[in-house]
């Protein structure tokens, strides 16, 4: 077991790193805020949903589902019940669903990816227009994928990830 | 002290210098790394980000150099267990993070498995080369008054 001479070294090691971490961060151009997160200090103003409790407010249909990713990557496969919104598009997309969004339902947008910023900038755009309840679902379209929550996926998509059942891949002579 | 004491103390001090690096020169991007892990308070993110490149540093020159090894094996065994833990953690939460262990660069998802299966060889390489000490003089000074 440790012993007391171990237990100085290891507060010593501690130490000495500590000291060198805040005098580097002190002295470096881009040093971080220490008290704080992000190099503007910046918390993240939009709040952030899990996995499963996106799933609940999916199977209860108490959420918007708004899919942050490129229209080409909706078609692809998306969310069920998802609507696509771009940022980029979103001046054009809003107004048609403002009404379907501004009556205090849950809103969660998703993108993909853990950094994906897509998610992150329209959630900023739907609180500026006066959305109150929109989360960010973190990586949501990997992370309702790999779960196996339902999905609406394109025929080419699905194509393109699975034979069809009884159908041969290597085609030999035998039936 | 066994050869094979040395071996692993050795080879684990590389890892930690590996590791170290590319955190002490991108640490906003790390910080973001812990964020995504969602373990500590908003609060701790950043000293997290500044301290842990340096630790892991500091832990790996001396277990390279055999200096207070017995403190160095201690604390990096922590800390890898901390960062398993960490990775479970997430996994169980069905976060898809990057592991930020070797490098900061965005990976992409989908890779938590491996995450975690390397990071447990980690685990196991720091409890063996912490089990295989011995209870002789830990440390390359000599022995006195013997």
């Amino acid at each position: 077991m440790t012993n007391r001479a171990t237990l100085f070294q290891m507060a010593g090691i501690l130490a000495v790193s500590a000291l060198l971490a805040a005098f580097s961060n002190a002295v470096r151009m881009d040093g971080l805020p220490l008290l704080g997160r992000g190099p503007s200090g910046e918390s993240g103003a939009e709040g952030e949903i899990t996995l499963d409790q996106a799933a609940a407010l999916h199977a209860a249909q108490q959420a918007v589902f708004l899919d942050a990713r490129s229209a080409f990557e909706f078609d692809m496969g998306h969310i069920e019940g998802a609507l696509s919104m771009p940022p980029e598009e979103f001046a054009d997309v809003f107004p048609s669903l403002a009404s379907r969004l501004t009556g205090g339902q849950t809103v969660i947008t998703y993108c993909d990816g853990p950094r994906c910023p897509l998610s992150h900038q329209l959630a900023e755009r739907l609180r500026a227009e006066g959305v109150a309840r929109v989360f960010v679902l973190v990586n949501g379209w990997s992370l309702w994928r790999e779960r196996g929550l339902p999905v609406i996926r394109s025929e080419a998509a699905s194509f393109l990830s699975s034979p069809p059942p009884n159908e041969c891949t290597v085609c030999g002579e035998d039936k | 002290m066994t050869r094979l004491h040395v071996l692993l103390r050795f080879a684990l001090g590389a890892i930690f210098l590996a590791g170290s690096w590319d955190k002490l020169l991108h640490p906003a991007e790390f910080a973001a790394i812990i964020a995504d892990y969602r373990v500590l308070s908003e609060a701790l993110v950043n000293p997290a980000a500044v301290l842990l490149p340096w630790l892991e540093l500091v832990l790996g020159l001396l277990l390279v150099a055999g200096r207070l090894a017995d403190g160095a094996l201690w604390l990096s065994n922590l800390l890898l267990w901390a960062f398993w833990l960490s990775l479970l953690s997430a996994r169980l939460r069905g976060l898809d993070v990057d592991c930020g262990c070797f490098s900061v660069s965005a990976q992409g998802g989908g890779h938590m498995t491996w995450y975690l299966v390397r990071d447990g060889l980690l685990v196991v390489l720091g409890l063996a080369a912490l089990l295989t000490r011995g209870r002789g003089p830990r440390s390359f000074a000599p022995r006195l008054g013997a």
